[in-house]
């Protein structure tokens, strides 16, 4: 590792290994910073490994990054695999951990590419053993081939929810229904926009094509199920909801949750970027321009990490800032990146016509923004959303504040899985707008690091100085 | 106000907690108030208490440009010692530490003060000195302090690497077995919570942007809500007092830096006493949650951003490391830091200035927490006498014109 790079791009999924490789092309030395051990991000998990279930379970789609993983593999990219970015800088120094020690770089340019978390789906009882995210699911079943073999429901909501439930009848696993949050009116809103969506008609003939994939295994389909409750003695039995005014309840003993993917933002929250809220998606948007520049001078964005768009959207985002960064760089003509970048845009224009349609249908339930009292709300610290209700009833005013009064958002996930569900329940239970209400600080570290690793920080750069200027003397 | 008791809390038990009352208003700022406290933090809060209380001025507000307790009381490491070297600062020190003693009392909120022993570490010959010069001084002030050999030191706190070998060996440690910790939101939301129960306002996300002034006299503030008249100003705003008091066209002799903070996961007790360790610039305790919190060094340069120099907080680290072998593989789950305003000795600032009416309490350095309760009551005595309380008379700003300097940059403790 050298102590200064030119191009630093954090997270290895589509937009960052199009950044990176778009960049290096353009003769910018570029390295790609990871956390897992092999390219492709949550998308595209294990794409490289022999080991992956095959074609013919996970689709085409997941194939595709099998060609940017071979691109990035031919390219001049330098890839730090296994390596927790854990701080970034406005003067774009990076802190991280790789094999037991802290190191730190500083970059004359970053292109984020951090992608999306799971939204927060917090109900009664989802914190009972046997109860995940279909984002672990898909971890589970790209990784080790692991299949449900009985006992599995699939609850709530958005495309990921039915291309797992393909998935999994694909590799041979059963599953005991499918139960859908969806609320009848988000049928109305989305209506307005299919005409725009059918621009681009590939998604949502895919779409019909998973739902028919379900109808021909009869999986049991549950539509606008609300008051959703798991229960169990110790571990997860039953899911509990209503539907149509009648309580139902289904045995199991897998329930996977999923209502959509929202940014992560915490680094750049802890950049202090600008944020917007985006009333439909429910969720933080950090501002960025048509290149993926922010108002910090080097410091570029790409893929879901600023705004959902998915796989491809987030691969042709990822050329554009991979572009930009490289015209700020110097190391690509101003005027060949403007002919690039328009192409780019159009293209990335064509794969955006179906998100509107796809936001509106897929609007959160609003019963999981704000959950019941007994819900559990921070997982971490074991905070329920009644207590962050009496937080704002003794005087608290936002959600940093709740921090110091119950310590929400303190634990390990340095609140990524409260933060959204925390703001939501202030500003409902305040009647304030989400923008005035705002979210947590977020202070580094981003993820946790060991004292010893800190410890044995290694100053790259303060090393590379060092040793030129013994080489000097 | 209702208080809190076993009774109370039983009764709202029977509602599931719900029917508990707001602990404090949040009012709309009149037109005129009798003074107006500059900065919700521990001392603004406490000043306000004890001028609504012993001065029985109770037309009067704290505005807060944030929310209250959110600077440095809410960022600090929550030690509490009075062991300093000068006259004039054990006096105000202990008057603050023995305040501590029945806080939660006196507020009728749990301030959770826990005199659990704060212990300085010898490192080098030069230090076990000068500690000892300490210790005969506060001794002769009649503070319950005493030098503890090596041995001592293992027995309070047995996870000390205290091997000879060690790079910083541990000679000793200079001891005061009733400081200790508190906790520091409760600090600011008992003092909060009393005043306001005695008619004080208390008014957040409200800026100060103007002092107005008539001659030499204070008129009024202007702020995010709207003009305030008031014949008294009091600043109380750490790092940012002096941008605060240049708008009355005073200025101060303070500099603003950084200091951090960290914490580590929380884990079972293993350390129940405070250890500073001013030569490897570090101190540890643990919080009742279980976490280990760090602080270190100041920054070696001015700064107004709460984000300190990594490199500050490294040395800490890698030398806490070094004396608690144990640490090393707990994660760290959180950095921050607060601006302290550092005056050239040290020393804290509580003054009236040259106009009047307009009243500081600042330069705390690093040391603004243990000393929130004595600081309130002096300033507010002198608030409302318009004269200086005797204890808050030393640490007036002629001092730096008159050359009456309290030097307190080694017994501060904290690297600077």
């Amino acid at each position: 590792m050298t102590g200064r790079v030119q191009l630093a791009v954090i997270g290895a999924g589509p937009a960052g290994m199009a950044a990176a490789v778009e960049a290096a092309n353009c003769g910018a030395s570029v390295v790609l910073i990871d956390e897992q051990p092999a390219p492709g991000g949550q998308i595209y998990r294990a794409i490289t490994s022999a080991a992956r279930p095959g074609k013919a379970i996970l689709g085409d789609d997941y194939e595709n990054g099998a060609k940017l993983t071979d691109t990035l593999a031919a390219s001049t990219v330098d890839h730090w695999t296994a390596t927790t970015v854990w701080q970034v800088t406005p003067e774009r120094e990076i802190y991280m951990t790789r094999d037991g020690a802290s190191h730190r770089i500083t970059a004359d340019a970053i292109v984020i590419a951090n992608g999306a978390t799971e939204r927060p789906m917090p109900f009664p009882g989802w914190t009972l053993p046997g109860v995940m995210t279909a984002g672990a699911g898909q971890i589970l079943l790209k990784t080790a081939g692991l299949v449900p073999q009985a006992g599995l429901v699939l609850a709530g909501s958005g495309p990921l929810l039915f291309l797992i439930a393909a998935q999994y009848l694909r590799a041979g696993g059963a599953i005991e229904a499918l139960v859908e949050t969806t609320p009848r009116s988000n049928y109305r809103t989305a209506l307005r926009h299919l005409p725009g969506a059918l621009r681009t008609p590939g998604y949502l003939r895919k779409g019909l094509g998973l739902l028919a994939e379900l109808r021909k295994h009869k999986v049991r389909h549950v539509k606008t199920a609300t008051r959703l409750q798991a229960v169990g003695d110790g571990r997860l039995q039953a899911l509990r909801f209503s539907r149509a005014g009648r309580q139902h309840e289904i045995a199991c003993t897998t329930l996977m949750l999923h209502i959509g993917v929202v940014p992560n933002v915490q680094i750049t929250r802890a950049l202090n970027l600008p944020h917007d809220w985006d009333a439909l998606q429910r969720c933080w948007r950090p501002r960025r321009d048509a290149d993926g520049a922010t108002e910090l001078d080097g410091i570029f964005l790409a893929g879901d990490g600023a705004g959902i768009g998915g796989a491809v959207v987030a691969e042709l985002e990822g050329r554009i800032a991979g572009l930009a960064s490289a015209r700020a760089l110097g190391t690509l003509e101003t005027g060949k990146a403007e002919a690039r970048l328009a192409a780019e845009r159009s293209r990335l224009a064509q794969e955006m016509a179906p998100r509107p349609f796809l936001d509106a249908l897929y609007a959160p339930s609003p019963e999981f923004l704000a959950p019941p009292d007994d819900t559990i709300v921070c997982r971490c610290e074991e905070v329920t959303a009644g207590q962050i209700r009496s937080y704002v009833g003794l005087g608290c005013i936002g959600p940093n504040q709740t921090k110091s009064f119950g310590r929400s958002g303190m634990g390990p996930c340095q609140g990524r899985l409260c933060g959204l569900t925390v703001s939501e329940i202030i500003a409902s239970e305040t009647a304030r707008p989400m923008a005035e209400v705002g979210y947590y600080r977020i202070r580094p570290p981003i993820k946790p690091v060991t004292l010893g690793e800190l410890a044995a920080l290694h100053d790259d750069q303060a090393a590379a100085a060092d040793r030129s200027l013994e080489n000097a003397s | 106000m209702n208080r809190y008791s076993i009774f109370s809390l039983a009764r709202n038990a029977v509602n599931y907690h719900k029917d508990w009352e707001k602990a404090w208003r949040s009012p709309d700022p009149r037109p005129t108030y009798d003074a107006v406290i500059v900065g919700a933090g521990g001392h603004g809060l406490a000043t306000a208490y004890y001028l609504a209380k012993e001065h029985r001025m109770t037309n009067i507000a704290v505005l807060e440009k944030g929310w209250l307790g959110g600077g440095n009381t809410g960022r600090n490491t929550t030690i509490i010692r009075s062991n300093y070297l000068q006259d004039e600062s054990i006096a105000i020190y202990e008057l603050a530490r023995s305040l501590y003693e029945d806080l939660s009392q006196e507020l009728n909120y749990n301030t959770m003060f826990s005199p659990r022993g704060v212990m300085m570490m010898c490192q080098t010959e030069h230090e076990l000195r000068a500690f000892k010069r300490t210790a005969h001084a506060n001794r002769l002030a009649g503070l319950d302090c005493r030098m503890i050999d090596r041995a001592e030191v293992k027995r309070l706190c047995p996870i000390i690497n205290d091997s000879p070998r060690a790079r910083y060996p541990i000679l000793g440690a200079y001891y005061q077995p009733r400081g200790g910790t508190g906790r520091h939101d409760a600090v600011a939301w008992g003092y909060a919570r009393g005043a306001d129960d005695l008619g004080v306002d208390i008014i957040q996300n409200c800026e100060v942007t103007g002092i107005t002034r008539e001659g030499d006299t204070v008129t009024g503030v202007q702020t995010s809500k709207g003009y305030i008249k008031t014949n008294k100003i009091a600043v109380v705003a750490a790092g940012n007092t002096s941008a605060i008091v240049e708008m009355a066209g005073v200025g101060l002799p303070v500099e603003s830096v950084c200091l951090q903070a960290l914490v580590s996961e929380p884990i079972k007790p293993v350390i129940d006493c405070v250890v500073m360790a001013n030569t490897v610039h570090g101190y540890m305790s643990q919080s009742d949650k279980g976490e280990l919190v760090i602080g270190g060094g100041a920054d070696g340069y001015n700064n107004y951003s709460q984000r300190g120099a990594f490199t500050s907080l490294e040395h800490t680290v890698t030398a806490l490391v070094e004396t608690f072998p144990i640490i090393s593989r707990l994660r760290m789950m959180r950095i921050w830091g607060g601006i302290v305003d550092m005056t050239g000795d040290r020393s804290p600032i509580i003054s009236m200035t040259d106009v009047k009416g307009l009243y500081v309490n600042c330069g705390w350095g690093t040391g603004g927490f243990k000393s929130i309760p004595g600081s309130g009551f002096v300033f507010a005595d002198t608030i409302a006498n318009d004269r200086p309380h005797p204890i808050a008379e030393p640490f007036g700003l002629n001092r730096f014109l008159e050359g009456r300097l309290i030097d307190e940059s080694v017994a501060a403790a904290v690297a600077h």
